[in-house]
């Protein structure tokens, strides 16, 4: 990425932070994709945010779903592969409690997506969002960032997860 | 070490502390003996994320010591969950794992592992400084207030003998659990749980 890249994505980066703050999050619990380095970056080196990097994408939803239980605000972040592997944790805890819970991941695999390792995603990723009944708002433009705020009251409202998904455009500052 | 005597002491001294159990003989065993419906999470059928949920209300909650149970096959999903825990060193967590060698929550199926390795050596190379190891309720009980009482995290291993009876699980829906525990929470001073304003 060159260096104005670089910025461009900085800067997305800061947003979804500052969006975030401004909603009550202050726990983020991550596994890397390729795509949110710059976003974890930005939550590990963000004071208002106690970041975790967990060893798998589950402990992120466990960790989460506990911090509620003690006030505290928390988005779960992941890649789209990562939050395939949840979808039991989701499920036995997350419904089954009726605990609510942020989650953002990457839209791995759809249309300009060049990793051919991720083409499973693009074809099962929203099928299995759906058939879960994982409310799930997209982030596909850079005004949509707000959206997170929506999703992070709607979870509390609702007692369930909801999902946040970014687009590789939105994270590289280009749409 | 016998399952139930280790439970029942451990129900006795525990008696201030917040739980997490995990699926199956933990929540069962738990159940049977104390009935408890406030202060106890009975996490049932997480598949090894008990300690996890636990240190998620310990994170924001240093004045409870929140301990957690898992058991043995939960542990050997996800032996990771050690590091997280090392990473967050949360001073008020403190984790038992029962290894009992069996499924106890599938008929005791037996599991293998335990023959094979040494659960309190992975802690200890996990980098988790207080780890104990009671295979004796003579043990348990002199070694229970070092590992609950003195702060720092701790992880101990409960060498037991599989129970050996079906035990019903706690007749609680899900949305009971999170309420009575919830309401215990903040009843008992902290943060706003479900009375938390949603954010504008």
């Amino acid at each position: 990425m060159s260096a104005g890249g670089a910025d461009k994505a900085g800067r997305v980066a800061q947003r979804i932070a500052d969006v975030a703050a401004d909603c009550g999050i202050s726990l983020v619990a991550s596994l890397p994709d390729g795509w949110i380095t710059d976003v974890i970056a930005q939550f590990a080196a963000d004071g208002r945010f106690r970041h975790v990097a967990v060893n798998r994408e589950e402990s992120a939803i466990g960790l989460c779903s506990g911090a509620f239980f003690s006030g505290i605000g928390a988005f779960a972040l992941m890649g789209a592969s990562g939050f395939l592997t949840c979808i039991y944790a989701i499920t036995k805890i997350n419904y089954t409690y009726q605990i609510p819970l942020l989650i953002g991941i990457t839209l791995r695999g759809r249309p300009g997506d060049r990793a051919k390792f991720h083409q499973s995603n693009g074809l099962y990723l929203e099928p299995v969002i759906q058939a879960i009944d994982l409310p799930f708002v997209p982030i596909e433009r850079a005004d949509d960032i707000a959206r997170i705020a929506t999703a992070y009251r709607h979870s509390r409202v609702m007692s369930r997860p909801v999902l946040v998904g970014f687009t590789r455009e939105v994270l590289r500052g280009e749409a | 070490m016998n399952f139930e005597a280790c439970f029942r002491l451990l129900a006795e001294r525990l008696r201030n502390e917040v739980i997490v159990t995990s699926a199956g003989n933990c929540s069962e065993l738990w159940w049977e003996i104390t009935g408890e419906t406030e202060r106890v999470f009975y996490l049932e059928a997480s598949m090894s994320l008990a300690s996890l949920l636990a240190a998620g209300i310990a994170l924001g909650a240093p004045a409870r010591t929140v301990v957690a149970f898992s058991g043995d096959g939960a542990f050997c999903m996800n032996p990771g969950m050690l590091l997280v825990e090392r990473q967050l060193a949360l001073p008020n967590l403190k984790h038992f794992m029962v290894s009992n060698r069996v499924y106890g929550s599938t008929n005791d199926l037996p599991h293998p592992f335990g023959e094979l390795v040494d659960y309190a050596a992975i802690a200890q190379a996990s980098g988790i400084e207080r780890v104990y190891r009671f295979a004796t309720l003579e043990g348990l009980s002199q070694g229970l207030d070092d590992m609950i009482a003195v702060p720092g995290h701790a992880f101990a291993v409960l060498e037991v003998e599989p129970l050996g009876r079906h035990l019903p699980s706690p007749p609680l829906d899900g949305p009971e659990v999170k309420f009575r525990f919830g309401r215990y929470l903040e009843r008992t001073g902290g943060r706003p749980v479900f009375d938390a304003p949603v954010p504008r």
